[in-house]
């Protein structure tokens, strides 16, 4: 995902030099600074200092600007603290769909800070919180991935959550999935899209 | 032949659609997010967009604002979305959308709405 890179530029925590407390608090500062290019350079350089996640956090809310946006959630995935995380995973239930996608593709890139929130985020009581849930893990790689979406067929009432776990699980499904697949099928009988993608990810798990 | 791009993420949802428009004699096109649908939008004319909300790189919105935005394409775009509140389709319409249908779509939903915009029989 384009937004979400590694930067290979160096930072000053690669091993060169760790910021003083002192300038992390510039750091935090210029995060408000007028010019795009500032804030820029000091999300990227907050990656050096540790406590900086809440400053990041509350200034990916209110930022417009697309770069900048992508080198703070770089920084925070780089961070990878629980503060970083619980940010990441708030700003799921934000109206901003570009915000979402971003934080999305950050989070794929977590998957052992992460996968322990899972399964109270597949439950949580916002259904477009447990479909963004189930687009991470699509490429979380993590080994109860299948079981997760077995558990979310298999349970959840919301159709388009369903229909999300059933797209992925004709990727990563094996014969276990297969009974749980029959009986959404018949749960949702009347839901032309769900026959057509549990009969796809049948015949995708019956070929291998 | 009426040309339709497809711009979803997801495979299964862009082969779903792909087969109830094809099936009703559409020629069909595909991409996988908003900067890719913008390059197509730019190479190729269509007849009619459909549009996935949420996608990586750039979303449903920030497809039509662009689109619309940079005179790259008038012709009418529907946003596909599982979000069905009041305010998510407002937001739609003002980015650009001619038309909203809340996921998962049937398939006479989706016709019924391609046709009226296409300008076709009903």
């Amino acid at each position: 995902m384009a937004f979400i890179k590694k930067t290979t530029s160096p930072t000053i925590n690669d091993g060169q030099h760790t910021p003083e407390v002192r300038d992390c608090q510039t750091l935090l500062t210029q995060l408000s600074s007028t010019d795009a290019s500032e804030r820029r350079t000091a999300a990227r350089e907050l990656v050096g200092c540790p406590d900086c996640a809440n400053g990041l956090m509350e200034r990916l809310k209110i930022e417009t600007e697309i770069s900048v946006r992508e080198v703070i959630l770089t920084t925070l995935t780089r961070l990878g603290d629980p503060v970083s995380i619980a940010g990441m995973v708030e700003c799921l239930r934000s109206e901003d769909a570009a915000l979402r996608n971003e934080v999305v593709e950050a989070m794929k890139l977590l998957p052992q800070e992460v996968a322990p929130m899972m399964l109270g985020l597949l439950a949580d009581e916002d259904p477009d919180v447990r479909i963004f849930t189930v687009n991470v893990l699509e490429s979380l790689c993590h080994p109860d991935v299948e079981a997760w979406l077995i558990q979310v067929i298999s349970n959840d009432d919301h159709v388009n959550v369903c229909a999300t776990a059933v797209d992925l699980l004709g990727e990563v499904g094996s014969v276990d999935a297969i009974g749980p697949l029959e009986q959404l099928k018949a749960r949702f009988v009347n839901e032309p899209y769900i026959q057509f993608a549990a009969n796809l990810a049948l015949s995708r798990i019956n070929e291998n | 032949m009426k040309r339709i791009l497809i711009v979803d993420d997801a495979a299964t949802v862009r082969m779903y659609h792909r087969n109830i428009l094809e099936s009703a004699g559409y020629s069909v096109d595909e991409a996988l997010n908003g900067i890719e649908a913008i390059e197509k939008a730019l190479q190729e004319s269509f007849d009619l967009y459909i549009v996935d909300v949420n996608m990586p790189k750039l979303d449903g919105y920030g497809f039509l604002r662009e689109l619309r935005g940079e005179n790259i394409s008038q012709v009418p775009a529907i946003m596909v979305s599982t979000e069905a509140e009041a305010n998510d389709q407002v937001a739609a319409f003002k980015a650009g959308a001619n038309g909203y249908l809340v996921k998962p779509v049937k398939p006479e939903q989706l016709l019924t709405h391609v046709r009226l915009l296409i300008g076709e029989t009903v």
